[in-house]
């Protein structure tokens, strides 16, 4: 296991310097675009030059990159190009607000999936096909839609909620728990249409095992055989989907940070991006890539973790 | 068995539900501008643009009230462009428009606690010269301090937007300019401090109040709280649940805004136009070619396109001029009213019914992305073939003014001293004349002008407006603007803003 460990973290340092350095080039090339940008339409041509060069972004690529990694492993991100704030001091107060909404819907999701799933694959009848019409429906649903949704119905109608912003849990844990109620709503629709789905499909196959009907036949109680042994082999191709979600929220979370004004790393990279900002968009980069590393890896753990007869991979 | 299969679901599906509804229930209405005993205390104003820093150069003129709140300026600029007292109660400008001779306000500090006075001014200028996008606009600026309270800036020529220049330097502590560190935290003399710790770089900027402000009763609000908002769905939300009381929007959310009781302004400040700057032909002969010129200005319908693609939040308009400036032509008859068959008439006579293709920027997401398939459309219609070029990222604005595209379609801002417009969109060296084509006539005309003061070139510049509309190197369709929506419980006075985009910080009352 912890050779798998190690070489999976091997991997993930050789993805992280792939994507990376990808991303640098494709960023590198526009120096006087970025200088015009950080100047704005007033900026002479040779104030334009003049900034490109105080940028370093008239160097090589490799060099500019190796500036950057070297940086990286001393833990200097660099400074944003436009504000001139550090990349980590931005970061330190972007991520908690996607990290919060991506494991908040993720935990829900596990949680409401499972029951949804165990539900609809065990008790079948009209719960099963309520939870197969839902699921098509939630997951046909784009989740900044029902984001719009659901400011409409609880936050401009009612008032329930904030509309937009969100507060620091050490500022206001009660503020907190206001401000991301509505984005983790929208973000939980479609994961749970997508991951209820899949758990049930994961529950039903397991059902139809062998070793479920000798199970039942030597009289373990159903509760027992659906929770303790029918899970525990659903749980593979289903922490595989709650893995790919994790994922894909990373993404989903860009379009519910903007509707929800949201001060996270979504919009931090897509505003970064926009302007050429290489510094903030590389340390947003590389904030993803980490994500999505441990997101794959913690996947793993706890797969091998919950069903024994996959540490043998 | 069924029954404690059930059981176990009851409790987990409550006990999720529980969680649920600890995350969804018991909570309260978002939080509000505050407010004590009845009078407003905060002002919570959304910011469609994150702020650059807060570099004293880098101070955007647009959505500038961080800028406004903790920097004071040499003097301020009024609605129509006039000067007003701000760190200067009292100048004299040289004739010529050579230069000015600055008195200073006794006592004002800086929140680092040294003196604003005329070394302090003079840092600054200096300051400018060398940082910053617009620093060749002060190139030409020689500062001197006869004595502790008075300034004087000559200039080696005539600047006939001396006053504008004025008003755009920001002023910072000399230590915070020499300190290398100018975009951590703001070092000014303004109306109100940063609030550090109640403030996220990016998402919302906390200002205080300084009660030893020289003009602090202009400035009612004890707690000032600029949050930045880029989604205008997601401002016009904040706006209808009281979570900010006041932010641009467009003509997309302009009935919500109407419909939830806001309080909306319009405020006239742009023409949507196509700029032929390629107008000696150098790149595409026909453009040389004044008949076509005209001919591409007659192919618009600006009625319906005021109607129909701006809402009615728009006018159609034959001068790139803003209404009340010194240039615009009052009463001006659109000399090439919207006839297709006139159009292809004058298409024929100069040589070019079969027309020609034209690569066309325009930049995505900024408003005219409706246009562009009608201006496709109506070129059309005289055999100008358009290939569209979309711009967008950081590229855009610098392949806009990089005079590789002959005809860019922009809409661009007015001033209330119209030279600006003069100086940026019609000289050759203009910003927006991307191809930086000489005319004789426009050279004689700003000469002229250069020397005068706004009022006194009135006339030259009406001649320079004629001009350009005869010569057509302009196809101007409406005047449009910006939209500000606020609270209706926030008392906001005519916006005195020079490039009439929003209420600047001390209209908000």
């Amino acid at each position: 296991m912890l050779v798998s460990v190690l070489r999976k973290l091997v991997r993930a340092v050789a993805v992280l310097l792939l994507v990376s350095f990808a991303t640098f080039t494709l960023m590198y090339g526009n120096g006087p675009g970025i200088a015009r940008a950080v100047l704005g339409t007033n900026a002479t041509d040779a104030t334009v030059r003049a900034e490109v060069a105080k940028l370093g972004l008239d160097r090589p690529l490799l060099v500019q990159y190796g500036d950057w990694l070297k940086g990286v492993v001393t833990g200097d991100f660099g400074e944003s190009f436009f504000t001139g704030q550090s990349v980590s001091s931005a970061l330190s107060s972007r991520v908690p607000v996607t990290l919060t909404l991506i494991v908040l819907t993720i935990l829900l999701t596990a949680v409401v999936s499972v029951l949804v799933g165990v539900a609809a694959a065990v008790r079948g009848g009209w719960i099963d096909r309520v939870v197969q019409f839902l699921s098509v429906a939630g997951a046909a649903v784009p989740p900044f839609i029902v984001a719009i949704g659901l400011v409409f119905a609880f936050a401009v109608s009612f008032r329930a909620f904030p509309a937009t912003g969100y507060v620091s849990p050490d500022q206001s844990p009660t503020g907190w728990i206001e401000s991301v109620t509505l984005p983790v709503l929208a973000l939980l629709v479609a994961a749970i249409a997508n991951s209820a789905a899949q758990f049930r499909g994961a529950i039903l196959d397991t059902l139809s095992q062998d070793f479920v009907r000798t199970l039942r036949a030597r009289g373990i109680p159903e509760s027992k055989v659906v929770f303790r042994h029918v899970l525990r082999n659903a749980a593979g191709p289903g922490l595989t989907v709650l893995s790919l979600q994790t994922l894909g929220l990373i993404g989903g979370a860009v379009f519910i940070e903007q509707v929800f004004a949201l001060p996270g790393l979504g919009e931090l990279s897509n505003g970064s991006a926009q302007r050429g900002d290489v510094p903030m968009v590389m340390g947003c980069v590389l904030v993803t890539i980490v994500i999505v590393l441990v997101v794959n890896l913690l996947g793993d753990l706890v797969t091998a973790a919950v069903n024994p007869k996959a540490r043998t991979r | 068995m069924r029954r404690t299969t059930r059981s176990a679901l009851a409790v987990t599906t409550t006990m999720s539900l529980a969680g649920l509804a600890a995350l969804t229930g018991c909570t309260s209405a978002g939080t509000t501008s505050g407010s004590s005993g009845g009078a407003r205390t905060t002002l919570t104003l959304g910011m469609t643009q994150d702020i650059q820093g807060w570099d004293p150069t880098s101070q955007p003129a647009y959505q500038g009230w961080a800028a406004s709140a903790v920097y004071d300026s040499l003097i301020r600029c009024g609605a129509n462009g006039q000067p007003e007292p701000d760190v200067a109660t009292s100048w004299t400008f040289a004739p010529n428009n050579m230069g000015v001779t600055a008195h200073l306000r006794s006592g004002m500090r800086f929140s680092d606690g040294s003196p604003v006075d005329a070394a302090a001014v003079k840092a600054n200028f200096e300051y400018a010269k060398k940082h910053g996008g617009s620093a060749a606009r002060f190139a030409d600026m020689t500062v001197t301090t006869p004595d502790k309270s008075t300034v004087k800036i000559t200039l080696s020529k005539p600047n006939p937007l001396l006053t504008a220049r004025l008003c755009e330097v920001r002023m910072g502590s000399p230590r915070f300019l020499a300190s290398g560190k100018t975009n951590k935290a703001p070092v000014g003399s303004g109306p109100y401090t940063l609030d550090a710790s109640a403030t996220t770089a990016g998402s919302t900027y906390t200002f205080t109040k300084n009660d030893a402000y020289w003009d602090s009763k202009r400035f009612p609000y004890k707690k000032l709280v600029i949050k930045v908002i880029t989604n205008e769905t997601a401002a016009i939300n904040a706006l209808k649940t009281d979570q900010i009381d006041g932010s641009l929007i467009t003509q997309a959310t302009y009935s919500q805004a109407e419909a939830a009781g806001l309080k909306v302004q319009w405020q006239k400040s742009e023409v949507t136009r196509l700029l032929i700057t390629d107008h000696l032909g150098k790149k595409v002969p026909a453009l040389g070619n004044v008949d076509v010129r005209r001919a591409m200005n007659m192919v618009f319908d600006k009625e319906a396109i005021a109607k129909n693609l701006y809402r009615g939040l728009a006018s159609p308009t034959a001068q790139i001029f803003r209404a009340g400036t010194q240039a615009r032509i009052n009463g001006l008859k659109d000399p090439y009213p919207y006839d297709v068959e006139a159009a292809k008439a004058l298409m024929a006579k100069a040589g070019y019914a079969k027309g020609f293709t034209l690569e066309m920027p325009y930049m995505q997401g900024q408003g005219l992305d409706a246009l562009m398939p009608v201006v496709k459309q109506q070129l059309g219609l005289i055999n100008i073939k358009v290939k569209q070029v979309t711009l967008s990222g950081p590229n855009a604005i610098g392949e806009l003014l990089s005079g590789k595209y002959p005809v860019p379609m922009w809409a661009l801002g007015n001033y209330a001293d119209s030279r600006q417009d003069i100086a940026d969109y019609v000289l050759p060296d203009g910003i927006w004349n991307v191809e930086h084509q000489q005319d004789p006539t426009v050279n004689k005309l700003w000469n002229t002008i250069s020397s005068k003061t706004s009022e006194q070139s009135a006339k030259d510049q009406q001649a320079l407006n004629q001009y350009v509309i005869d010569q057509a190197w302009f196809v101007p369709m409406v005047d449009t603007g910006t939209i500000y929506a606020s609270n209706p419980e926030v008392k906001i006075n005519k916006s005195t803003d020079p490039a009439g985009l929003h209420p600047q910080l001390w209209d908000f009352q």
